[in-house]
């Protein structure tokens, strides 16, 4: 590996580490009044950091990062005027107070949002309100706590500065020296925040954000981790808050400002959404541009260029400054993906796969059955699931067939918890799962494969392995053994470092088949896999679901007869939500009913 | 309780939504039939109210200064799809961050052309009395306003050429492409409707709600709360939407204290969309 | 650049060394000269240029020259901060003239009451504001509301309703009307207390009606609500309901509002500009030479320039633009010959005893005084805030906490 490409490996760590540094030298030597604004882009600067953890990294753009702030500075300045005076180091009471409350606050909004499953629209304009509740609440809130006491809109004055010494005669640092301990806190954060979205926090949250539902199809209950994350960010922005509080020496309603939300998105987009550090480097950018500005006739306008800005990076610069360099960066080296050209053909090892399927027998225990019960699902005049009632055993694969509209994918979706039905049970091994979630399904030991491939498109092939062997291992080193197992049987060792988008839509197939194999199913739920295969990959997939079929439950929707043909299971007829016919393919065959309602012939329509 | 007196809160309730209902129709036109949310909804209608004052004070009747008004609206948000939202197609939240940029900006030259005082018009005096209570007159003629617009848009939709190619844009996408509908010219002309109602709504409001630069801000808060919880059946969804809730805060108000009101407003919409995720109409069979 | 952060950095160090070695005496001045509330901070800005020009032509104080560092807050609570540090930490002013908002005052306050230097806040505002370097030259509520009640009450009998925005100045004026209808025999009917943010006032006009006050106390807030006046009118009630306010008029509400809605409301302030007395009429002239006549003066304008003049007159007597002397001679009890009457610094409070006027708008957009109220003291702050014998009082007394 070259140096440039050793660098670009570790440039969030590399140059922020730098910046620290070169920050701290400054801190010293700069006049002291530019060392007190300053001090607040890095507050901001953290601000915008919670924001892209939360939109960046977990995919929710949220408007309510303001709220924490506001909040986790009022509760952290609260507790430091009434206890920091007795101990001197206000530090250690506000931003463990802030950032405490800050999270708390986020988990109560995260909780609406993300166990009701709001829509992103939704989620994203609840959390404004919730910011413009609080600006309007505040405005009369009044309340005394001991020394400290909220005005309403007068706001809440006296709070201490940043002061770092013990006892009670310390005195506030002076604004370089609180510009230096506004740099360490902030350095210590991120580097923190860092470590915590590479590791599998990070990964997982990463996955939610590109697709969702593969994630709650791996076994991961997304809200819980949603849930967290917003949490996380909230605790950053109540700890930014918290710090806000101590540099300002005064708090008032306006922090909940329609003006103050609008900054933190700018913040983030300016120096690049997802990149974590971008967050500082635009609160540098736009805090130095509006201090250079001034006051007077250009300055006074300094909202008026704000929103252009915000504009111009929507439309041009969708990914900031760190964004852009990176690409630019990324050209210069070789490409990762330059393997995926060379991958060959798939061909699976029955033995080998044979052995892994035994293998996870022994990890989750024998196959399971997989039944319904009068299952059925409306959606306003349409029944796509009229009174289904099915078992599915391991031995041989169970195959669902039936012309367009006759409610294959429902009747699986249903199975697999993605539509709710409103009326039988849906049963898996002796757990009647009818209202269980996705997760929980799966937990079970359901494995789904839907008709599009869905891989993390930015994981590298080993990493979308991993992620789905973690799932069901919660341990790393199990998980690496499982998902390389897995890789060679697929073929695509070479191929584990490239990203899973720069693979053929095949291979892709593939890989999704390998990431479902990862979880050890006791029941196999694949929804049309032969689609977009070529004749030689739909041969190699025939001979996978027979090996699979001798270990679990397969059940198969499929339009392809041919390939239903190679299966040799049993085959279902489905025609307007009800089994039409059943036995196997040949008897079906021959059955002039189902050739009617294949072709539309008009009797049985 | 007095039968006037509830007799008066319930006209005067019935009002305040209509008010809410007048400035959101812009908004549900403009969501419903792009997809796009359009933070600087409340701009436009400023530029609307700032349009007919400035055309009133320079001679022109006021009754005539209402489709000036809509003309100057509709003309800025064609450029504004063109220059912006045209190049943001999909990309909800894209827009919206966009489209906030917008509100800023035109916020600000709101400030730098007209200053923060600004003659109002007045309202125009004339009063209906229930029993031993008195209404202004003005207010309650929006509960008409509002019902003329939800009508206008309504046929607007489903009868004229535009209204079906737009529709069609929507929900078949690529089949409204294939019969020849250029779903770009529809989109430009969607938005210059929806900113023109916005346009209409702030010149027909103004005699109540005087211009100010941020005038917006005050009425869009509400109007995009109407609109998400109404869900994608975007037209009978706000307009029910704007009633039950406009019209519970007033009536809360008029209780109670008029914080109430909006705490009320607030929790309401909470609890609907706790309830309904994806906007209350989201299981509707009906598309318009 | 480099050159502008040595020079900047020289003057910190002579400001923090040395702190009175002036070569020319600094003032500090943060108005929002943009924004939503520049009808007000542009005013007060000009008041400010004007009180500084006429005292420099008339040769300065103590013979040198005043020279203003001025600051645009933009309407933003966040630039009044970062602004009061910078020309404590930068510019070394020797007083600061800043502030329309409680809140904008409050955030500041604490700035300039570390680094012991005089500051003067010139707004009608709820009151009770009090520590050693914080002086006062608008009218607290209780100051404007005591005449305007009394005067009310005799005027339009004793029912009373009171309409004000939920906010400090709102709910501490309707405790100060509650008192004084009382001592007048009047009694307070109904209370509403608006959002700042509402802009339908039907639930509040029925309330009205339904409680039959005499009079309305309107104490709107904001350009949208003049919205309330004008439905008010509308409704027809202004017939049979006096309207009277304490702050209707100090942004100018009588240009917005129709002549319909504006005609027989009644206001009371520190200063109009029709205030009839040879300072007035010197001041008026001055005004309109520099910034022509196009928008009536405020009382924030007038309370900014009385400001000024108060602490150039105590510079004079201290003989240095030391603050600390200078506060010290701001206690001696200072006079002034202003536009709406002579005035007085409480050396106790802080605060400054004036004139109140009641005026009544006309079909116009302009006013007429009815009745002025001579030199009336500020009796909370007198009574809560004595400064001369607790000089370390740092407190915002508010009526319900006692």
């Amino acid at each position: 590996m070259s140096i440039s490409e050793n660098l670009y490996k570790h440039a969030g760590l590399v140059f922020p580490a730098g910046a620290v540094v070169l920050a701290l030298v400054f801190a010293g030597q700069i006049d002291p009044y530019l060392a007190f604004v300053a001090t607040s882009w890095v507050i901001f600067g953290l601000l915008g950091l919670s924001l892209d953890v939360v939109w960046g990294r977990g995919g929710l753009l949220s408007l309510g990062q303001t709220a924490f702030y506001g909040l986790g500075g009022y509760f952290g300045s609260v507790v430091a005027i009434n206890l920091a005076p007795a101990t001197g180091n206000s530090l250690i009471w506000a931003l463990p107070a802030g950032a405490a409350f800050g999270a708390l606050a986020a988990a109560a909004l995260g909780y609406v949002i993300f166990f009701a499953r709001m829509g992103p629209l939704q989620s994203t304009i609840l959390s404004y309100t919730f910011t413009l509740l609080l600006w309007s609440v505040t405005q009369t809130f009044k309340l005394d706590v001991g020394e400290a006491s909220i005005g309403g809109d007068n706001g809440m004055s006296n709070i201490p500065g940043i002061v770092l010494g013990f006892g009670e005669d310390a005195e506030p640092l002076g604004p370089n020296a609180a510009f230096a301990a506004a740099i360490v806190i902030a350095a210590l954060l991120y580097f923190f925040t860092r470590w915590l979205m590479r590791g599998t926090f990070g990964r997982i949250v990463d996955c939610i954000r590109i697709d969702a539902e593969k994630t709650e199809l791996l076994g991961y209950d997304v809200r819980k981790y949603q849930l967290l994350n917003f949490a996380y960010s909230g605790a950053l922005a109540g700890l930014a808050g918290a710090l806000f509080g101590l540099w300002a020496n005064y708090l008032n309603p306006s922090i909940f400002s329609v003006q103050e939300a609008l900054l933190v998105p700018i913040y983030v987009l300016v120096g690049g959404l997802g990149t974590l550090s971008g967050a500082f480097l635009g609160a540098l950018a736009i805090g130095a541009l509006s201090f250079f500005l001034g006051g007077g006739a250009v300055g006074g306008q300094t909202t008026l260029i704000l929103g252009g800005v915000l504009i111009l990076l929507v439309l041009f610069l969708q990914n900031g400054i760190l964004g852009g360099l990176g690409n630019l960066w990324r050209k210069s080296l070789s490409d990762p993906n330059e393997a995926a050209r060379n991958a060959g053909a798939v061909k699976i090892d029955s033995t080998v796969l044979g052995e892994i399927l035994q293998d996870a027998a022994k990890d989750a225990g024998p196959a399971k059955n997989m039944g319904t019960d009068e299952a059925f699902k409306q959606f306003g005049g349409v029944i796509p699931v009229n009174k289904v009632t099915q078992t599915f055993t391991p031995g041989k694969p169970y195959s669902l067939i039936g012309p367009n509209g006759a409610g294959k994918s429902s009747f699986l979706k249903t199975c697999v918890g993605m539509y709710k039905p409103e009326g039988g049970t849906v049963t898996l091994g002796h757990d009647d799962i009818t209202h269980a979630p996705i997760f929980d399904r799966v937990r079970k030991g359901m494995g789904v494969k839907n008709q599009k491939p869905q891989v993390f498109g930015e994981l590298t092939v080993a990493d979308n392995l991993w992620t789905a062997a973690f799932a069901r291992t919660h341990d790393t080193d199990k998980a690496e053994e499982v998902a390389a197992k897995i890789l060679s049987m697929l073929g695509l060792e070479g191929q584990s470092g490239v990203q899973a988008s720069a693979l053929s839509h095949g291979q892709q197939q593939w890989l999704d088949i390998g990431m479902v194999l990862c979880l050890a199913p006791r029941v196999v739920l694949l929804d049309e896999p032969a689609a977009g295969m070529t004749n030689e990959e739909t041969r190699e997939l025939s001979s996978l679901v027979r090996t699979l079929a001798k270990h679990t439950t397969v059940v198969v929707v499929e339009h392809d007869m041919e390939f239903v043909r190679t299966l040799e299971g049993h085959v279902t007829v489905l025609h307007q939500g009800e089994v039409f016919a059943e036995g196997d393919i040949e008897t079906l065959r021959a059955d002039d009913r189902v050739l009617d309602i294949y072709l539309g012939r008009s009797e049985h329509v | 309780m007095e039968l006037d007196f509830l007799a008066t809160v319930l006209l005067s309730s019935l009002s305040s939504a209509s008010i809410l209902l007048i400035a959101t129709i812009g908004l549900a036109v403009v969501f419903g039939l792009m997809g796009v949310i359009n933070l600087a909804h409340g701009e436009f209608l400023m530029i609307g109210a700032y349009t007919a004052l400035t055309v009133t004070q320079a001679g022109v009747p006021y009754i005539l200064s209402i489709p000036i008004a809509v003309a100057v609206t509709m003309v800025i948000g064609a450029i504004v799809e063109l220059l912006i939202i045209n190049r943001l197609y999909g990309r909800l939240f894209d827009t919206m961050l966009a489209t906030w940029g917008l509100s800023i900006v035109f916020y600000q030259l709101a400030v730098l052309i007209f200053g923060t005082v600004t003659p109002g018009i007045g309202m125009p005096q004339f009063s209906i009395a229930v029993g031993e209570y008195s209404l202004a007159g003005y207010p309650l003629l929006m509960i008409g306003v509002a019902a003329a617009m939800l009508i206008f848009v309504y046929l607007l939709m489903t009868k004229s050429v535009y209204g079906m190619k737009a529709r069609a844009s929507i929900q078949v996408p690529h089949m409204a492409q294939a019969i020849g509908i250029e779903s770009s010219r529809t989109n430009m002309l969607t938005f210059s409707v929806g900113c023109g109602l916005a346009g209409f709504a702030g010149a027909v409001l103004l005699p109540i709600v005087p211009a100010t630069p941020s005038m917006g801000f005050a009425f869009v808060i509400k109007a995009f709360l109407t609109v998400v919880v109404a869900g994608p059946v975007t037209l009978t969804g706000s307009a029910i939407t704007a009633l039950g809730l406009g019209g519970g805060a007033s009536v809360t108000a008029s209780f109670m204290t008029s914080v109430v009101g909006d705490v009320f407003f607030f929790v309401i919409t909470a609890l609907l969309l706790w309830l309904y995720p994806m906007g209350i109409s989201a299981k509707w069979r009906r598309k318009l | 650049m480099k050159k502008h952060l040595t020079t900047s950095m020289i003057a910190v160090a002579a400001a923090l060394s040395a702190q009175a070695a002036l070569a020319e005496i600094k003032i500090g001045a943060i108005f929002d000269l943009t924004g939503g509330l520049n009808i007000y901070g542009i005013q007060q800005d000009n008041a400010l240029d004007l009180a500084v020009e006429s005292i420099n032509a008339g040769g300065g104080v103590l013979g040198e020259q005043v020279e203003v560092v001025s600051y645009d807050s933009q309407s933003e609570l966040s630039k009044y901060t970062q602004y009061a540090n910078t020309s404590v930490l930068r510019d070394g002013i020797s007083a600061m003239f800043a502030g329309l908002t409680s809140s904008s005052r409050e955030a500041i306050r604490p700035i300039f009451r570390r680094a012991n230097i005089p500051y003067f806040y010139s707004s009608l505002y709820e009151g009770g504001a009090c520590d050693r370097q914080t002086f006062v030259t608008g009218s607290s509520a209780s100051q404007q509301l005591q005449p305007l009640v009394e005067w009310a009450v005799e005027e339009y009998g004793p029912r009373v309703y009171i309409m004000a925005p939920d906010y400090n100045f709102g709910t501490i004026s309707a405790h100060w009307i509650n008192e004084y209808a009382e001592a007048n025999g009047g009694e307070v009917v109904g209370e509403d207390f608006l959002a700042l943010t509402v802009t339908d006032y039907a639930p509040t006009i029925q309330k009205i009606q339904q409680s039959r006050p005499d009079f309305v106390v309107a104490l709107p807030v904001g350009a949208n609500q003049t919205g309330f006046l004008e439905q008010f009118a509308a409704a027809g009630l202004k017939d049979s309901i006096g309207v009277v306010s304490s702050n209707y008029g100090s942004g100018n509400q009588q240009v917005v509002v129709s002549p319909e809605a504006g005609e027989g409301l009644i206001a009371s302030q520190g200063y109009f500009m029709q205030v009839d007395n040879p300072a007035n009429a010197e001041f008026v002239e001055m005004w309109t030479a520099k910034y022509g006549n196009d928008t009536p003066i405020v009382s924030g304008a007038v309370d900014v320039w009385n400001a000024v003049h108060v602490w150039a007159a105590a510079v004079e007597e201290a003989g240095s633009a030391d603050p600390e002397a200078v506060i010290t001679a701001l206690e001696s009890g200072i006079t002034f010959d202003a536009p709406n009457g002579t005035v007085t610094m409480e050396p106790g409070s802080h605060h400054l005893r004036q004139n109140i006027y009641i005026a009544r708008g006309d079909d116009r957009h302009g006013f007429e005084i009815v009745e002025t109220f001579e030199d009336v003291a500020p009796t909370y702050e007198n009574e809560m805030c004595d400064l001369l014998a607790s000089p370390n009082l740092a407190e915002h007394f508010t009526p319900e906490s006692n």
